[in-house]
């Protein structure tokens, strides 16, 4: 049975569709591996060869890894909950309401999305440290390490935005003290603050603002920007894995 | 194998190389992930459901209970007033009258109401979480939620965020709305119906410019510290007055005294006759004049006998003085011009009679506790702050102190005031209801440096006050206007002329309504020109008999004269007609025997109306009604029929039944109460 599987599969490699797609052939050389990796828009975002230490657990203890799952999480929790929402004031909150007692596993789903929330902002965090006392962010990893750090502020404001989104009481009072603390940048401060409000108190506007960024602007901006993350991390030598040892 | 051992291999069996432990990682989340559809599955209302299947299953009428019967998350949905209420997902027997025998909740179906179930949904009404579906969730208080279940006693005030009229079925809303205009409590704190009008106290407070020419300052002490120790049903309440306090607001309530224009000088005040026969007459004239329909009197059972729309009298002796008393009695007005006793036309004999009796009623025990010596400045000056900090100007007319606005909190919305903003006295459920219960019984308890007096409620009168606070809520604000059923707006009807004048003098207004103004005490007269004969009016007014036998309460003479008496009977006759019909529909001299003879058979067989009413006194034992045994003299045959054709769009809200009689009908009875012009007079004595 196992063989002709197997077979099948074989089979199905050498069909002209598979070939159309996979455009890579399929064969034990590294030349192969090498094409399989290159030739793939979404693998080509790292290495052909990495270090076998760089995969242990001890060198990243996985943050980097554990942070773009919990990411994943959040855009499949996140799409579904979307579906059950409205960013209006009437709405929103009774939304909170459906999705605890009417929808089937809104419960699940919604809870699954906040944890997997806080979870991403610590892991984001620990990864950081991890590199800062590693010394992972020295040269030639300099500006990977920059685009590291705007990553965890869009960690952060995803987080900002989404705790808006409830439109409950923690919400609404979390919210007005984070733009009134926008309000002190000096000259621009109120202005900001009314850019980002749609106004001058927490509001309709405020909440389907926060709702375009959170859902829209910020998911797409994390996007694009651990894409180059990720191919920095190629073009930088691969994972950073330790001083290599002069013998 | 030793348990490390085992441990160890079992490890190594499921994590020991990474496809294992990917396989035995992938298992364990597989099986949390089967978490979710259980927890689905194990719904507390699903459990319910089934459990309703089982409850109908062997039952008489299971097939059509069930056919009726839906599965699933239920809920009744009316976005224009923001209802989405899940209740009937567990209670899914509301409309099963055939379910009555049923006592366990969520099966029971719902008590007959004026609403159809699905107009309002449960919330609007019942409060709690609609939108919630389990059981802790959609009744109680929780993190998520702050209003719980409203308890059955406080229902009506649910009904209150529409109904802002008076309806039948809400008495303890009713009484509640009452007491807050009674009990003064709407003079301190401003309290909005939904529509906008500011209920307005219905109280008479006595203003206290002229206090000195009235009373003693050791009256007043003695009254501050315990009002309810001078008069049992006194509505002030107690302010919880320390003794040097009393003191300093009774020197000020005497110093800002100012003398009024009194009768003094004009004619002699009677003096008081104290003899035993004269004792007797006054108690009798106090009897024959009425008084005790608005006036409340212990008795020497120690029961309070009277009406409650003027001061209770029993110790009235302890507290006035006589030349003001005499004053008083001659006519009020010159006293208080805003006061609702009525100008007695009485004597000087008979206001020496009053006199003496009221005088005869003191109780040297009240007074007897109470020396005060004479004021200083100080004093005065404190008992000024005190009367300021109090706010005795919220209710009574004071020189010198203005009337504060905003005294104590608006009560408007007090209904939804949020549980997060309220400060809990130990001990006080942590609930809307049991807060306001419990401010409205202790008000000190939840600090001593509260101004709120303390009131004597019976528990009753508490929660009848509770519920009527409970409908100030925001919802009643933003319910859609045409849901509203408006209160009776305000009243400020005067009538004209010389009519008017006399109306006022007799203060008509406290006891009649007459075009929205006035009290409730006696019968409206809005119509009653339509109603009655000019003769019976004229006759009425000179000598005032009862027409109901049940009642104690009537209405008192008034010692008019021949010329007063016409000029009110033509005042009423011309002006308070009503346009429902025409005097002219019903000529009663075309009424034949015959028609006499068949008015009787139907008033006595197919209307029973003797039940309620006496035509022949010998025979009929109707007390709920007023006496016919001279109706043909009172009441005009126009007004008969049109009455006993539809009564309520001629005085809503009488206890007479709608008959919708036929217009033959009508008429046959008609005619037989026309013939009731004299009564029976002989007969009824010899009985």
């Amino acid at each position: 049975m196992a063989n002709s599987l197997a077979e099948q599969l074989a089979n199905l490699r050498d069909t002209r569709v598979w070939r159309s797609i996979f455009r890579s052939g399929f064969g034990p050389t590294n030349l192969h591996r090498a094409l399989a990796v290159q030739q793939n828009v979404f693998l080509h975002l790292s290495s052909v060869k990495i270090r076998k230490r760089s995969l242990s657990f001890r060198v990243t203890w996985f943050l980097g890894t554990l942070s773009l799952g919990t990411f994943l999480i959040l855009v499949a929790t996140g799409i579904p909950l979307m579906l059950y929402y409205h960013p209006s004031v009437p709405q929103a909150y009774a939304d909170m309401k459906d999705l605890r007692f009417a929808v089937s596993a809104g419960v699940f789903l919604r809870n699954l999305h906040r944890w997997s929330a806080h979870a991403m902002v610590l892991l984001v965090f620990a990864h950081l440290f991890k590199v800062f006392y590693r010394g992972a962010y020295r040269p030639p990893r300099e500006f990977n390490w920059v685009i590291g750090v705007v990553l965890l502020m869009l960690t952060l404001f995803l987080s900002y935005t989404g705790y808006l989104l409830p439109w409950d009481q923690l919400a609404f009072w979390a919210i007005t003290v984070g733009s009134n603390l926008i309000s002190a940048v000096p000259v621009f401060g109120t202005k900001i603050r009314f850019l980002v409000l749609g106004g001058h108190t927490v509001n309709a506007n405020a909440l389907l603002r926060f709702y375009v960024l959170h859902c829209v602007v910020l998911p797409l901006a994390a996007a694009i920007f651990v894409a180059i993350h990720f191919w920095r991390i190629r073009k930088d030598g691969g994972i950073y894995s330790g001083e290599i040892k002069k013998p | 194998m030793s348990l490390p051992k085992r441990v160890r291999s079992a490890w190594q069996y499921l994590f020991g190389n990474s496809a294992s432990a990917f396989g035995t990682l992938s298992g364990v989340l597989l099986i949390l992930l089967a978490v979710v559809p259980a927890k689905d599955y194990f719904r507390e209302w699903l459990g319910y459901q089934k459990q309703y299947l089982r409850l109908i299953h062997g039952r008489g009428d299971a097939t059509s209970l069930s056919r009726r019967f839906q599965g699933g998350l239920q809920q009744i949905w009316m976005p224009e007033l923001g209802v989405v209420d899940r209740c009937t997902t567990c209670h899914t027997a509301l409309k099963e009258a055939s379910l009555a025998d049923v006592k366990t909740q969520p099966f029971r179906p719902h008590p007959a109401i004026p609403h159809k179930l699905t107009e309002f949904g449960c919330v609007i009404c019942h409060r709690g979480q609609g939108a919630a579906t389990t059981v802790e969730e959609a009744h109680n208080s929780t993190k998520s939620w702050e209003e719980p279940i409203l308890p059955a006693r406080y229902l009506e005030a649910s009904c209150g965020q529409c109904h802002l009229d008076r309806l039948m079925g809400t008495p303890r809303l009713n009484q509640g709305r009452d007491a807050l205009a009674q009990y003064g409590c709407v003079r301190c704190h401003t309290i909005k119906s939904p529509d906008g009008v500011t209920m307005t106290g219905s109280d008479a407070p006595p203003p206290l410019q002229h206090i000195a020419d009235k009373t003693t300052r050791e009256w007043i002490a003695a009254w501050l510290k315990n009002p309810q120790a001078y008069a049992g049903s006194a509505t002030m309440p107690n302010f919880q007055l320390a003794d040097d306090e009393t003191r300093d607001i009774s020197a000020f309530l005497i110093a800002q005294s100012t003398p009024y224009q009194t009768h003094k000088g004009t004619e002699p005040a009677p003096a008081a006759s104290q003899d035993t026969a004269a004792l007797q007459e006054g108690t009798s004239l106090y009897g024959e004049s009425f008084c005790s329909s608005c006036h409340a009197m212990q008795n020497t059972a120690g029961m309070l006998v009277g009406g409650n729309l003027g001061p209770e009298l029993t110790r009235a002796g302890s507290k006035v003085k006589t030349e003001w008393l005499a004053d008083w009695l001659r006519d009020p007005k010159t006293y208080d011009p805003d006061t609702r006793m009525p100008h007695y036309r009485l004597d000087a004999k008979e206001v020496g009679l009053l006199i003496g009796f009221l005088s005869s009623k003191s109780d040297s025990d009240f007074l007897g506790n109470t020396q005060l010596a004479a004021a200083t400045p100080a004093q005065v000056e404190h008992g000024k702050t005190l009367v300021i900090e109090r706010g005795c100007a919220n209710c009574h007319a004071i020189n010198g102190v203005k009337k504060p606005d905003n005294f104590a909190p608006e009560l408007t919305l007090v209904g939804s005031r949020p549980l997060e903003r309220i400060l809990f006295a130990p001990g006080v459920p942590h609930t809307l209801a049991d807060y306001i219960g419990a401010k409205i019984r202790q008000p000190r308890s939840f600090g001593n440096a509260l101004k709120m007096p303390q009131y004597t409620l019976a528990p009753q009168q508490v929660d009848a006050l509770a519920t009527a606070l409970l409908a100030q809520t925001q919802l009643a604000q933003t319910l859609p206007v045409s849901l509203r059923i408006p209160g009776r707006a305000p009243s400020h009807y005067r009538p004209a002329g010389k009519a008017g004048q006399l109306i006022d003098d007799m203060r008509c207004f406290s006891c009649h309504k007459i075009d929205g103004r006035g009290g409730d005490m006696a019968p409206e007269l809005t119509w009653e020109g339509s109603s009655v004969e000019r003769a019976w009016l004229v006759s009425f007014l000179k000598n005032p008999n009862t027409l109901r036998p049940s009642l104690i309460r009537r209405m008192p003479k008034f010692n008019v004269t021949d010329a007063e008496a016409s000029t009110l009977a033509d005042y009423i006759m011309t002006v308070y007609q009503t346009p429902a019909f025409d005097q002219e529909t019903l000529d009663s001299s075309r009424f034949t025997p015959a028609d006499v003879e068949h008015g009787k058979e139907l008033f006595y067989g197919k209307y029973a109306c003797q039940s309620c009413h006496i035509v022949d006194p010998n025979k009929d034992k109707g007390y709920i009604g007023p006496t016919l045994t001279q109706v043909g003299a009172r009441l005009t045959a126009s007004w008969i029929f049109h009455w006993l054709k539809n009564s309520q769009s001629l005085r809503p809200g009488t206890q007479e039944p709608v008959w919708n009689m036929n217009d033959e009908d009508a008429r046959a009875v008609t005619a037989f109460l026309v013939a009731q012009k004299n009564a029976p007079r002989k007969e009824a004595a010899q009985k």
